[in-house]
C-alpha cells in the first residue's frame, strides 16, 4: 500500500514531473558539457591563438549557459510545484481522514496526527523530488560516459569502473556513520522532547518553583545529546577525511594515465583538459544518486506512517436509515462496555433525564458509547428503535449530539464558535447564549459576539469557556442532546439558572445529562442511577434524596 | 499569536556566537587553521593539471607523469587527513557551542518572569525551545562544516588564481560583483517572502493543531467541511508563498549561472590574450579554468543551502533573543520573609479589555485558610495569580511576610508561594522522578511519604511498576484526579509557606472531589492558604471566606457569619446545597 501511496504521488503529476525531469536532466548534460567545453576552448582556440575559435567559443559557452540557465529555472520550478501541490495534497488527505465522520482507529494522540500532517504529508511528497533529481543525474552520468568514451575508450572505461567503485569504497564507512548519527539523532531528539514538556509544564513548575530543577534536568540531557554528537563528529570527519583521499588518489590515478597518455601523443591538452574535468565532475551526479537514496527510504518511511492514517479502518460505518420524526427517544439495551456490565435505560422524547455515576469511569463508558467512538461495545444503542449504527452517519449526528466535557473552543470570534459557522440569525445565538447563562461574557466585551476567542479559548475563564461549549451545544438544537458534567466550572447561583434555562430550552426534546450537580437533577424528569457498571435505581431527583442513602450521600454537597 | 519574545538583531546574534566561540579559543583557532590548510590542499591538483599541460605542449617526455602522480598523491593524503580533523573539529566546536546555547535558552525559558510568560504565552516559547532548536541542530550538524569548508575553498581558490597569474586572477574577478549584484537583487526580495511563508506555516500548524486537538468536537458538531476549508485555505496559501519563493529563487539561481558564464568566458579570454601574448602558458590557463570551474560547487553549495542557511540564522536569531534575556535578578537587597503572612493591597488589574479587578484588598494571617467565592468570571483566578506573584498587576502591591514580593524576589518568592490550578502537567518520567521535580534531593522515602499524605499511595502501588511507572504523554495516562493528587505532592515536598489553589478540586466529578478535597486539606495544613473553589464545601473548611464580584470584594467574614447575613454568599450557598432544588 505505501507503494501504492508513493506510485499515487508520481502518477498524479506525471505531466508536470515529465517536464521537470526533461528540463532537469537537459540541466545535468549541460553542466556536464562544461569540463568539457573549457577543453575544447582549451584545444581549439587558447592553444592555437585563432581569433576564429575564440569567437566560437564564446559564443558556444553562451549558448551553453543559456540553456543550462533556463533548464534549471524552468525545469526545478515544475518539479518543485509537483512537490509542493503533493505535499499539500497529502495534508489535506491526512486531514480529511482525521475529521471524518466515520472516526479513525488509529489510537494516534493528536500531537502524533499533527506531525503525521506536517511532517510526514512533506516527507512523504520527497519521492517527487527525488525521482526528478534522480533522472537528472542519471542523464549527467550518461552524457559524461559518452564524452569520456569518445575521447579514449580504455581510459572512459577506467574511469567509468572506477567511479562507482570509489563511491563505494566510501560508502563501506557509512554503516558506522549511520549508527553513530542515528544515536546522535536520537539522544537529540530526546532532548528535544524534554525541552517540549518542561516548557508545555511551565506553569506547573513555576506554581512550585522547580523552574531551576527543571533547567538542570535539561543540561544533564543536553550534555549526553553532547557527547553523542562528538561521537558522531569524529566517525563524519572520518568519513569526510576518507572520501577526500579516496578522491583525490582517484584523480592522481585519472591524471596518471591521462598524462601518461598526453604525453605520448595519444591524446590532445584539450582532451586531456576534458577528461581531467569530467573524472572530477562525474562524481557529483553521484553522489546526487545517493542522495536520492535516502531522499526515497525517507519518504517510504513517511508514506507508511501516512498510509496507517488514511487506510485506518473507520469506527462506524455509513448507515442509510433515517429518523423521520421529530419526536426521537434514545435507548440501551443490554450495554456492555469497559466498566458497564449490561445497561438498560432510555430517554423518551421530551425526556430531560438526569444520570448520576456513582464511579467516574462508568460515566465516561457510557458517554463513549453514546458518542458512537465505540462499536466494539455489546448491546444495542437505538434511536426511535433503530440502531444507531444503521442510521446515515450525518443524520445520526444531527439527531444525537454528545457534548464533551473538555470543551474544544477554536480560534475565531465568540459568534463562529457558537454557532460553528452555521448561518445563524443574531437573535437565534443570543438566546442560546442567554439559555447557557452567558450574557455577561458576551457583554463584558465592547466587541460583543464579534469579540475574538484565542485557540482553546485560553483568554476566557474556566467557566465562561464551559458556557460557551454549552450555548454552542444549545444552538445546535439536535433532537438528542447529551452533556457530560456541564457546570463543574461555574458558580452554584450560575448552575441553578442554567439548570433552570436550560430546561425551558430543552422543552419538546430529549436531553440526557450525566451530572452530580443537585440543581441539574433537581430539573431532571427522572434520574438514573449507575453504580457499579449497572443502573442500580430511578427515580424522580427528590424521590431519590428521600429514599436512597447512598444517593443522598453522592449528590447533595 | 502574538510574538513577544525577542529577536535577536544579526549583531546581536553574532555577538552570542562570538562570546561562545571565544570560550573555546584555541579550539575553534585550530580547526579554522586546519580547515583552511584542507583547502589548501585541495588546489594542487589543478595546478598540477596545469604543469602537466604545459608538459605536453612543452613535448616533453612521458617520464615526467611520475612525479606529478606522486605530488598528486601526496596532496591527496595530505588533504584527506586536513579534512578529515578539521571537519571533526569544527563539528565538535560547533556542537559545543549549540549546546551550550541550548542549555543557555532553556535555563532562560524556564526562568522567564511570571508577568512576562502570562504575556507571551507556552506557544512562542515551545516553538524556539522545540523547533527553532532543532532546526539549527540541523544546520550545525549537517551544513556548518560544508559551509566553512565551501568558504575556505573559494577564497583559497580565488587566491590561487591570482597566485598562478594576476592577470588571469583579475579575470576571473569579474564574476565576484555580479555574485554580489545577484545577492543584492535577491535578498530584500526574498526576505520578506520568506517571512511571510514563515507566518502563513506557522498558521498552517495551527490550524491542523486545532483542528486535530478538537477533532471529537468537530466530528460531533459536524464541522468537518468547515475546518477542512480552512485549512484548505492555509495549505494553500503556505504552497503558494512557498512556490513564489522558489521562483524567485531560480531567478537568483539564473543571475549566478551569468556569473559563471562570464568569470569563464573571461577567464578563456584573457588567457587566449596571454598566451597569444606569450605572457603565459597554456597550461596556467588550464589550471585558472580548473580552479574556476572548482568553484561552482561550494558557490553552487552556499546558494542551494541558502534556504536552509536562511532559516536556521532566523532560528538563531530567535534562540539569541532568548538567551540574551537577563537572567531573574534578584533585588539588590533581597528580603527574606519571616511570617508567613500574605496580603494583597489596592490591586486593580485588566487584561487587553476592561478592568478584571477594582482596588482589591485582602490580608491572610499566617497560617489562615481563605476561601474566594463567586460568580463565574468576577476574577478570582486573576486575584489568585496575582496573590501567588504569577501576574504582574496593573496597579497594587502583594507583600509577603510584611515585605513587597519585588524585594524578595522571583526566585524566593517562588520557593515561598506555591500556586496550583486547575490545568495540570505531568511530566514525562517515572512517577518518582515527576514528584521530585518539587525538590531534586529528596530520597525516595520522601518521595513516597509525600504521597502518603496526599492519600495516593494506593492508586500509586497498584500501578504497573508501582511509583516507578512511566508517566506522562504516551506512557501510562493518569485520571484528572491523579493527576492532580501528582501535583498536591509536589507542593507537599516543595513545602511552601503559602498555597494558591485555584480550582484544583473541580475536575473530579462530585465521589473524586472529595477525595481531592481531603488530599488538599492535608497537603495545605499548617500553610497560609487562598483557596479558590466553586466547590462550596471548601469555602465551609475555610477560616474566612471572600466573595467576589465583577473585581470587587463584597462580603468576608466566616461561613457562618456571611450565612447568617443572607448576602450573596448565602445565595451562593442555598443554590449550591441544591435545598431549593429539591424544595421547587
Ligand atoms: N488571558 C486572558 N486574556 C484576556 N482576558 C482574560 C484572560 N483571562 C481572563 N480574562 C478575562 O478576565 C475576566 C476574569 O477572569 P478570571 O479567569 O479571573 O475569572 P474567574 O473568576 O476565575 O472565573 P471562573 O469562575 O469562570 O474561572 C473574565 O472576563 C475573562 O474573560
Ligand atoms: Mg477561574
Amino acid at each position: 500500500m505505501r507503494r501504492g501511496l508513493l506510485a499515487g504521488a508520481v502518477r498524479r503529476h506525471w505531466g508536470r514531473l515529465l517536464v521537470g525531469v526533461l528540463l532537469l536532466a537537459t540541466h545535468q548534460a549541460a553542466e556536464a558539457a562544461v569540463p568539457v567545453a573549457i577543453g575544447l576552448v582549451i584545444d581549439r582556440a587558447v592553444a592555437t591563438g585563432d581569433w576564429g575559435a575564440l569567437a566560437w567559443s564564446v559564443a558556444g559557452l553562451a549558448v551553453l549557459f543559456t540553456v543550462l540557465a533556463f533548464a534549471y529555472r524552468l525545469g526545478s520550478r515544475q518539479a518543485v510545484l509537483a512537490f509542493e501541490r503533493e505535499m499539500h495534497h497529502l495534508r489535506v488527505q491526512v486531514a480529511k481522514r482525521v475529521l471524518d465522520p466515520r472516526g479513525e482507529r488509529t489510537g494516534m494522540r493528536s500531537g502524533e496526527l499533527l506531525s503525521i500532517a506536517s511532517s510526514d504529508a512533506e516527507r512523504a511528497a520527497l519521492v517527487i523530488r527525488g525521482v526528478a533529481m534522480g533522472i537528472a543525474a542519471l542523464t549527467a552520468l550518461a552524457v559524461s560516459s559518452v564524452a569520456l568514451l569518445t575521447i579514449d575508450v580504455p581510459l572512459g572505461l577506467g574511469v567509468l569502473v572506477g567511479v562507482p567503485l570509489l563511491v563505494l569504497v566510501t560508502t563501506r564507512v557509512a554503516p558506522l556513520l549511520t549508527r553513530h548519527s542515528a544515536a546522535q539523532q536520537e539522544a537529540a531528539a530526546r532532548t528535544t522532547a524534554l525541552a517540549t514538556d518542561l516548557v508545555s509544564g511551565l506553569r506547573t513548575l513555576r506554581g512550585i518553583g522547580a523552574q531551576h530543577t527543571a533547567a538542570s534536568r535539561y543540561r544533564a540531557s543536553s550534555e549526553g545529546a553532547l557527547r553523542a554528537s562528538l561521537r558522531a563528529a569524529t566517525t563524519t570527519g572520518l568519513y569526510q577525511g576518507v572520501t577526500a583521499a579516496a578522491s583525490g588518489l582517484f584523480l592522481a590515478a585519472v591524471a596518471g594515465f591521462a598524462g601518461w597518455f598526453a604525453l605520448s601523443g595519444r591524446l590532445t591538452v584539450g582532451e586531456l583538459v576534458t577528461v581531467m574535468g569530467l573524472a572530477q565532475f562525474i562524481a557529483e551526479p553521484l553522489r546526487t544518486l545517493g542522495f536520492c537514496g535516502q531522499l526515497l527510504a525517507t519518504s517510504r518511511a513517511s508514506a507508511a506512517r501516512l498510509t496507517t492514517v488514511l487506510d485506518a479502518e473507520p469506527l462506524v460505518e455509513h448507515g442509510t436509515r433515517s429518523v423521520d420524526s421529530a419526536e426521537v427517544s434514545l435507548t440501551l439495551q443490554g450495554v456492555s462496555y469497559r466498566t458497564l456490565r449490561s445497561v438498560d435505560m432510555a430517554v423518551a422524547p421530551h425526556e430531560m433525564v438526569g444520570l448520576v455515576a456513582y464511579d467516574q469511569r462508568d460515566a465516561d463508558a457510557l458517554l463513549a458509547v453514546l458518542a458512537g467512538q465505540v462499536p466494539e461495545h455489546e448491546g444495542a444503542v437505538l434511536v426511535n428503535g433503530i440502531p444507531s449504527a444503521d442510521l446515515d452517519i450525518d443524520e445520526r449526528r444531527r439527531v444525537v449530539l454528545v457534548e464533551q466535557h473538555d470543551i474544544a473552543l477554536f480560534e475565531g470570534s465568540l459568534r463562529e464558535n457558537i454557532s460553528g459557522g452555521a448561518r445563524t440569525s443574531d437573535d437565534e445565538v443570543s438566546a442560546a447564549v442567554a439559555a447557557a447563562a452567558a450574557e455577561d461574557v458576551v457583554d463584558v466585551h465592547p466587541a460583543g459576539l464579534d469579540h475574538t476567542v484565542t485557540d482553546r479559548g485560553s483568554s476566557l475563564s474556566g467557566g465562561q469557556r464551559q458556557r460557551i461549549g454549552l450555548a454552542r451545544a444549545l444552538l445546535a438544537a439536535p433532537p438528542v442532546l447529551v452533556l457530560h458534567d456541564p457546570t463543574t466550572a461555574v458558580d452554584a447561583v450560575t448552575e441553578e439558572l442554567i439548570a433552570e434555562r436550560l430546561t425551558a430550552k430543552r422543552t419538546g426534546q430529549s436531553t440526557l445529562v450525566v451530572t452530580s450537580s443537585p440543581a441539574l437533577l433537581g430539573k431532571a424528569d427522572r434520574v438514573i442511577v449507575l453504580d457499579a457498571g449497572q443502573v442500580s435505581s430511578v427515580g424522580t431527583h427528590a424521590e431519590l434524596v428521600d429514599t436512597d442513602e447512598t444517593y443522598r450521600k453522592a449528590v447533595l454537597r | 499569536m502574538s510574538d513577544l519574545l525577542p529577536v535577536s538583531t544579526p549583531k546581536q546574534t553574532w555577538a552570542l556566537l562570538r562570546a561562545e566561540l571565544l570560550r573555546q579559543r584555541k579550539l575553534s583557532t585550530v580547526a579554522l587553521l586546519v580547515m583552511l590548510a584542507a583547502s589548501g590542499a585541495g588546489l594542487i591538483a589543478p595546478w598540477m593539471i596545469g604543469v602537466l599541460v604545459d608538459d605536453v605542449t612543452a613535448g616533453a617526455g612521458a617520464g615526467r607523469i611520475v612525479g606529478i602522480v606522486a605530488v598528486l598523491v601526496g596532496a591527496a593524503l595530505v588533504a584527506g587527513v586536513l579534512v578529515g580533523i578539521g571537519t571533526t573539529l569544527v563539528a565538535r566546536v560547533g556542537e559545543t557551542v549549540l549546546a551550550r546555547i541550548r542549555e543557555r535558552v532553556l535555563d532562560r525559558a524556564l526562568h522567564l518572569p511570571s508577568s512576562a510568560l502570562e504575556k507571551v504565552g507556552i506557544g512562542d516559547l515551545l516553538a524556539r525551545a522545540g523547533d527553532d532548536v532543532s532546526a539549527v541542530t540541523r544546520a550545525i550538524t549537517q551544513t556548518v562544516p560544508d559551509l566553512v569548508q565551501a568558504v575556505f575553498t573559494i577564497a583559497l581558490t580565488g587566491a590561487g588564481l591570482f597566485a598562478l597569474d594576476w592577470r588571469l586572477g583579475l579575470a576571473g574577478l569579474v564574476a565576484a560583483p555580479m555574485y554580489v549584484i545577484a545577492l543584492r537583487w535577491y535578498l530584500p526580495r526574498s526576505g520578506p517572502y520568506y517571512a511571510k511563508e514563515r507566518i502563513a506555516i506557522g498558521e498552517r500548524t495551527q490550524a491542523l493543531a486545532s483542528s486535530l486537538r478538537g477533532k471529537a468536537t468537530v466530528r460531533a458538531h459536524r464541522l468537518e467541511d468547515a475546518h477542512i476549508d480552512r485549512l484548505t485555505d492555509r495549505s494553500a496559501s503556505a504552497m503558494n508563498l512557498s512556490m513564489d519563493v522558489f521562483r524567485l529563487f531560480t531567478r537568483f539561481a539564473s543571475r549566478n549561472n551569468r556569473a559563471e558564464f562570464v568569470g569563464l568566458t573571461a577567464v578563456l579570454v584573457v588567457g587566449f590574450l596571454l598566451v597569444r601574448g606569450d605572457m603565459a602558458t597554456v597550461g596556467a590557463v588550464t589550471a585558472a579554468a580548473l580552479y574556476f570551474h572548482r568553484l561552482f560547487n561550494p558557490v553552487g553549495f552556499l546558494i542551494m543551502e541558502f534556504d536552509e542557511i536562511q532559516s536556521a540564522g532566523a532560528s538563531m536569531a530567535r534562540l539569541a533573543g532568548v538567551a540574551s534575556l537577563d537572567p531573574p535578578a534578584d533585588p539588590d537587597n533581597p528580603r527574606e520573609p519571616a511570617a508567613a503572612s500574605l496580603e494583597v493591597h489596592g490591586i486593580t488589574h485588566h487584561y487587553d479589555g476592561p478592568a478584571v479587578l477594582h482596588d482589591v484588598s485582602l490580608r491572610l494571617e499566617p497560617g489562615e485558610r481563605v476561601a474566594l467565592v463567586g460568580a463565574s468570571g468576577a476574577g478570582k483566578t486573576t486575584l489568585a495569580g496575582i496573590a501567588a506573584g504569577v501576574l504582574e498587576p496593573v496597579s497594587g502591591v502583594v507583600k509577603l511576610g510584611g515585605f513587597d514580593l519585588a524585594d524578595i524576589g522571583e526566585a524566593r518568592v517562588r520557593r515561598h508561594i506555591a500556586l496550583l490550578s486547575q490545568e495540570v502537567h505531568v511530566f514525562d518520567g517515572t512517577l518518582l522522578d515527576d514528584v521530585r521535580l518539587a525538590r531534586d534531593d529528596a530520597s525516595d522515602d520522601e518521595v513516597l511519604a509525600a504521597l502518603d499524605v496526599v492519600g495516593a499511595t494506593g492508586w500509586v502501588n497498584a500501578l504497573p511498576d508501582g511509583p516507578a511507572t512511566q508517566v506522562g504523554e504516551g506512557a501510562h495516562e493518569l485520571t484528572a484526579a491523579q493527576a492532580q493528587q501528582l501535583a498536591l505532592a509536589r507542593l507537599v515536598l516543595a513545602d511552601p509557606m503559602v498555597a494558591v489553589l485555584d480550582e484544583a478540586t473541580a475536575e473530579a466529578g462530585s465521589a473524586g472531589a472529595r477525595v481531592l478535597e481531603d488530599a488538599a486539606d492535608a497537603a495545605t495544613s499548617g500553610r497560609t492558604t487562598l483557596v479558590v473553589a466553586h466547590r462550596l464545601t471548601q469555602a465551609e473548611r475555610a477560616d474566612r471566606v471572600l466573595v467576589l464580584d465583577k473585581g470587587v470584594v463584597v462580603e468576608s467574614g466566616s461561613h457562618d457569619e456571611l450565612l447568617a447575613a443572607g448576602g450573596r454568599y448565602a445565595d451562593l450557598w442555598w443554590s449550591w446545597t441544591g435545598i431549593r432544588g429539591v424544595r421547587n
